[in-house]
């Protein structure tokens, strides 16, 4: 086996006679997705935490998902992306008294899927930055907080908590995401990079994975066309889909005009010894798009052009 | 343990129409779907005018510099060869101004031969190997051929197979579901009359199955001339023989036929699909089969679906079968 593993973060859609649809919906649905992630070369998936609750009604048990998976080629699931919706009265990274709810909560959802070798729990470390502005140190420092007790926590089920700096997250500067790091607890909190993401925020993904890849314990390799030029990030009520600049900022890697350097990431890679799980990922690309073919475009660039210079 | 066969994926299905699929960037991510998904040959549908710039030869050399241009583009992108190269005579060619071509008229042979001699040469430099044929027009349209019509026709396909063997290329039948071929007295009949030295059979599992012939059993009576396989699946039968009725091919393959039908072909595995692929298999491998087997999923939603569901296919239920298998 090679340094380099490959999974597939879920956001997929299939066109129904019923319209768009997850597979979530019918395990016809469920058979045709394993197959066409595993068929391009995906060993791993991640997904969702919530999604538990609808694959336990589907197949009984996560742990027989996971059996399913690997009857039809996929090995495991790989990473957990945290789904809260923060809310500053509930759940808010910036606000401390919400930080024992946080901490329970991802305790309890972490128990539902004990039974697997889950190996990131991913979040969003801050709120939305319009949710949050202005955001200073203080907020920063909260989040630090809020997130070492979930990693704490998180370790003891022998999970890592790792830190995805979505464009429109409160933590989003290279300011702000390198100071959340110097006050996070390395064997806590780990980076999470997604490469689009940063560049769309104005950050290179390659000169901030050189800055953190001590911290770094996994990729989202995705691609955009775009820099946010308009002050999208402080859109209201939602930057991702809403913001006037485009309706679609994510694509698959690869892409004509793509703006992140894959290769030059990957060289930076091999430097470092990374070694461990790549997760593609190419939310959204069903506007103007399909998941499909960019699932496979993804897996041809990775087989054709990343593999050369590092597996 | 792998065997000889390589695997192909057919085009066709990013054409529906005759003005979709002109762009070179559309070809370019179709053929990266097909290599991603292990995928090592493609198979090219013949086709005329400038908004099928995949149609022939010369179309291919207009829009991509040459042929050997174009071939290196495939090997960049991960494939390795074209092939095979479907082609009906019947169809009208504008560059040639034929308005089509009948096997079945003696006097046409010649001029099908010699329009078939630019695609036996890009095939032979493209690694290809078999011009894929339609041997027969549609049943509705010849009605029962007596054997002096089958002896022309096979006559005619011995001497476009006499014009292409020097460049290694084999023309093989292709039965599709409303062809005049897909009835086992008429197939076995010009088979026979063919030199099978020339002239081999592709086995279409779909095709066969809807037009109510079972792939297996052709592929056992005439395992000595399959020397080219088309893998796709099917959840119908024609058990009211609208195959043979006027006009089959808008009533029944576009329109759906009597049932209302969305979707003749399927991918390989598909719920409900009537091909006996696992029996076929074991007999190809038991044979020790050396030719391609090209996945095709014409009429799908989503081409690229398709790709990676029979993708899929290939690498689960295809041990033993295929080097390429090993590749991806």
């Amino acid at each position: 086996m090679g340094n380099l593993r490959w999974s597939y973060m879920d956001h997929w859609r299939a066109d129904t006679p019923r319209g768009p649809m997850t597979q979530y919906g019918s395990r016809r649905l469920m058979d045709d997705f394993v197959k066409q992630i595993s068929a391009v070369g995906f060993d791993g998936l991640d997904m969702f935490d919530f999604q538990i609750y609808g694959l336990t009604q589907m197949f009984g048990s996560i742990e027989k998902y996971q059996e399913y998976l690997q009857d039809h080629g996929i090995s495991k699931i790989v990473n957990l992306f945290r789904g809260i919706m923060y809310d500053p009265r509930v759940a808010d990274p910036h606000v401390r008294e919400t930080h024992d709810e946080i901490v329970e909560s991802t305790r309890q959802m972490l128990g539902m899927w004990e039974g697997l070798q889950i190996e990131n729990l991913i979040v969003m470390p801050a709120s939305l930055y319009a949710d949050t502005a202005p955001v200073t140190a203080d907020k920063v420092k909260a989040a630090a907080e809020c997130w070492n007790r979930v990693g704490e926590a998180s370790a003891g089920f022998g999970v890592r908590t790792t830190g995805h700096h979505e464009f429109f997250c409160a933590i989003r500067t290279e300011e702000d995401i390198l100071r959340f790091y110097d006050w996070t607890d390395p064997r806590y909190v780990s980076f999470f990079c997604d490469t689009a993401q940063h560049c769309i925020a104005g950050i290179d993904p390659v000169a901030l994975y050189e800055q953190l890849h001590d911290r770094c314990s996994g990729f989202h390799f995705k691609d955009t066309r775009e820099v946010d030029t308009t002050g999208a990030f402080a859109n209201r009520p939602d930057a991702e889909l809403m913001a006037p600049q485009t309706a679609r900022w994510f694509y698959e890697m690869g892409t004509e005009g793509g703006l992140v350097d894959f290769p030059r990431l990957m060289r930076a890679l091999k430097e470092h010894e990374f070694t461990g799980w790549i997760t593609v990922e190419h939310d959204k690309a069903n506007i103007g798009g399909d998941y499909a073919e960019s699932t496979a475009l993804s897996m041809w660039y990775a087989k054709h052009v990343l593999r050369e210079i590092y597996s | 343990m792998t065997g000889p066969a390589r695997l192909g994926y057919a085009i066709n299905q990013w054409k529906p129409n005759f003005d979709d699929f002109t762009r070179r960037e559309q070809h370019v991510r179709a053929l990266k779907v097909i290599a991603a998904c292990g995928f090592t040959g493609v198979e090219l549908r013949a086709g005329t005018g400038r908004w099928d710039p995949l149609g022939r030869p010369a179309s291919i050399a207009a829009n991509y510099g040459s042929a050997a241009a174009f071939t290196d583009l495939l090997r960049q992108i991960g494939v390795e060869a074209v092939c095979s190269w479907y082609f009906d005579p019947a169809e009208p060619v504008g560059e040639e101004l034929s308005p089509g071509r009948s096997v079945l008229e003696g006097g046409q042979h010649r001029a099908i031969a010699e329009s078939v001699k630019p695609f036996a040469e890009f095939l032979a430099a493209a690694g290809g190997s078999r011009l894929v044929v339609r041997p027969l027009p549609s049943a509705w349209q010849t009605g029962e051929l007596s054997a002096d019509a089958i002896a022309i026709a096979a006559q005619g396909w011995n001497q476009v197979g006499a014009a292409t063997a020097g460049l290694g290329v084999t023309i093989s039948l292709h039965v599709d579901c409303l062809s005049s071929a897909a009835d086992a007295k008429t197939l076995d009949a010009l088979l026979e009359a063919t030199d099978p030295a020339l002239v081999g059979l592709t086995l279409d599992t779909a095709e066969l199955t809807l037009a109510g012939l079972d792939p297996v059993a052709v592929y056992q009576r005439h395992r000595d001339r399959v020397d080219h396989v088309h893998l796709k699946d099917t959840r119908h039968v024609d058990e009211a023989g609208e195959r043979q009725r006027p006009h089959a091919e808008a009533a029944m393959l576009l329109a759906g036929g009597d049932r209302g039908v969305e979707r003749w072909f399927y991918e390989c595995g598909t719920p409900g699909g009537l091909v006996d692929f696992p029996a076929l298999l074991a007999a190809l491998r038991a044979d020790g089969y050396s030719g391609w087997l090209v996945f095709e999923s014409d009429q799908t939603p989503n081409p690229a679906r398709s790709v990676m569901l029979n993708g899929w296919y290939a690498r689960h239920m295809l041990p033993g079968l295929s080097k390429d298998l090993l590749l991806s």
